[in-house]
């Protein structure tokens, strides 16, 4: 191979590194970006609808149902409840932001929602629910107590849209099982909701 | 048996030692430009299967009701793109070149990455990096597959290092813990390693047994020559 070629060679290669550099750059930047953390809500808010379980703690997930995030939170949730065998009771709420036609969230993440045990899966017309319990980012997670005070809230998936093992779920199990964790809240790594959840009143309580 | 008999011993193993070298050296690149070939293809699916993945599991990106396309869609297209076409080049304009094999090892550890990363992480695409791994090894080069296995490594130490969340899930691991991941690609690595060790035996040997066959069947056909020769210039 004449010298030329060689170094036309190892200019294409010098190029090929420095694109996978930059698209990996971009991908890490997207995947590592949590999203906006719950506004605060320190008891389970009054105005819900959401039926609290006065027996055992309780645990809400806020999701998007067309995000593709959600099927990550999903198949966690999944993992946290076997792990968890019966000691919380979880209810998955599904936005359906206002203006967009009545089913538009049955979508194939409700029905993986519907097949977990332990779950009772909401629709939220409007996000209200999304509102009332300070939700901005699909995934985000809240554990409240038999008491109606807030335990938790973060995020319970590793990286955006990524599943495995999380500091969110730790601390969930740890709480559950033991009434203590190393911090009470995670990252939360999804779609923006759209919702209005920080115009929302705070700590009213149950 | 006298000097001339073991001069001319010697001067048939080092006949048949040197064309086994070459059928060897043929047959070598035979099947290292065939191998590329191979890749060529499999570069050329995954790009359209990474699309397809995207395009399957997360084509939107949402923020309420808003949809736009997700980023999944432009890196399986446009960094999927880079990882194949640079190595396909090179298989189709320089095979059973070097440099052709370790470029395609890095990449093929690279699409099992994002391949991973566009499935959401699903525990069944992480056997890409065991397939590529047996893929490679096609190749019969040891470097090829070191190449590779360190793509792994140094990819698990430096996220470990940089953000051991996304690998781990826990915020402080071991530092060690990129050896555990490490050990299973390096326990495959063995079984791989002898088979390419065998494989590499097996084609000197076929080359060896060739170049016998050849030297003897010449030696054989000169004798006859000879001997016709000598036939000839009797009857005359």
């Amino acid at each position: 191979m004449q010298t030329r070629e060689r170094w036309l060679w190892a200019i294409l290669g010098a190029l090929w590194l420095a694109a996978i550099g930059a698209g990996a750059r971009v991908l890490w930047s997207y995947q590592s970006t949590p999203g906006e953390h719950a506004a605060e809500r320190r008891l389970w808010p009054a105005a819900s609808r959401l039926p609290r379980d006065p027996a055992r703690p309780t645990l809400v997930l806020v999701a998007h149902p067309h995000c593709a995030c959600t099927r990550a939170s999903l198949a966690e949730l999944a993992g946290l409840m076997r792990r968890l065998r019966g000691r919380v009771a979880a209810r998955v709420v599904f936005v359906r932001p206002a203006g967009l036609p009545a089913g538009w969230e049955r979508t194939d993440t409700w029905r993986t929602a519907q097949g977990i045990p332990e779950v009772t899966v909401w629709a939220d017309p409007g996000g209200v629910e999304a509102a009332r319990f300070g939700a901005r980012t699909s995934g985000q997670v809240l554990l409240y107590g038999q008491d109606g005070r807030l335990l938790f809230s973060g995020g319970i998936t590793p990286i955006r849209g990524h599943v495995g093992d999380s500091a969110g779920q730790e601390r969930i199990v740890s709480l559950v099982t033991t009434g203590r964790a190393d911090a009470a809240t995670s990252k939360v790594f999804g779609c923006a909701l759209g919702t209005a959840a920080g115009r929302g009143p705070e700590g009213k309580g149950a | 048996m006298n000097v001339l008999d073991l001069d001319d011993g010697a001067a048939r193993a080092l006949q048949i030692a040197e064309r086994a070298r070459a059928l060897y050296a043929e047959q070598r690149q035979r099947v290292l430009r065939r191998v590329d070939r191979m890749f060529f293809g499999l570069m050329g699916g995954q790009w359209v299967f990474g699309i397809v993945v995207a395009l399957l599991y997360s084509p939107y990106a949402w923020e309420g009701k808003q949809q736009a396309i997700h980023l999944h869609v432009y890196l399986a297209v446009f960094l999927g793109g880079a990882l194949s076409l640079f190595p396909m080049l090179l298989a189709w304009r320089r095979p059973g070149w070097v440099v052709t094999r370790q470029v395609i090892a890095v990449s093929q550890m690279l699409w099992s990455a994002l391949l991973i990363h566009l499935t959401g992480g699903r525990i069944e695409t992480h056997f890409h990096v065991f397939g590529s791994l047996a893929f490679l090894a096609f190749y019969l080069d040891w470097r090829v597959l070191g190449t590779a296995s360190a793509v792994v490594l140094v990819d698990h130490l430096a996220r470990g290092l940089l953000w051991p969340e996304s690998v781990y899930g826990i915020a402080n691991p071991e530092w060690w813990r990129f050896l555990e991941h490490g050990f299973w690609v390096a326990f495959e690595d063995v079984f791989l390693l002898i088979a390419c060790r065998n494989g590499i035996q097996d084609m000197w040997r076929g080359a060896r047994r060739q170049a016998e066959v050849e030297v003897l069947r010449e030696s054989d056909e000169l004798k006859t020559f000879a001997l016709e020769m000598a036939l000839a210039e009797a009857r005359s």
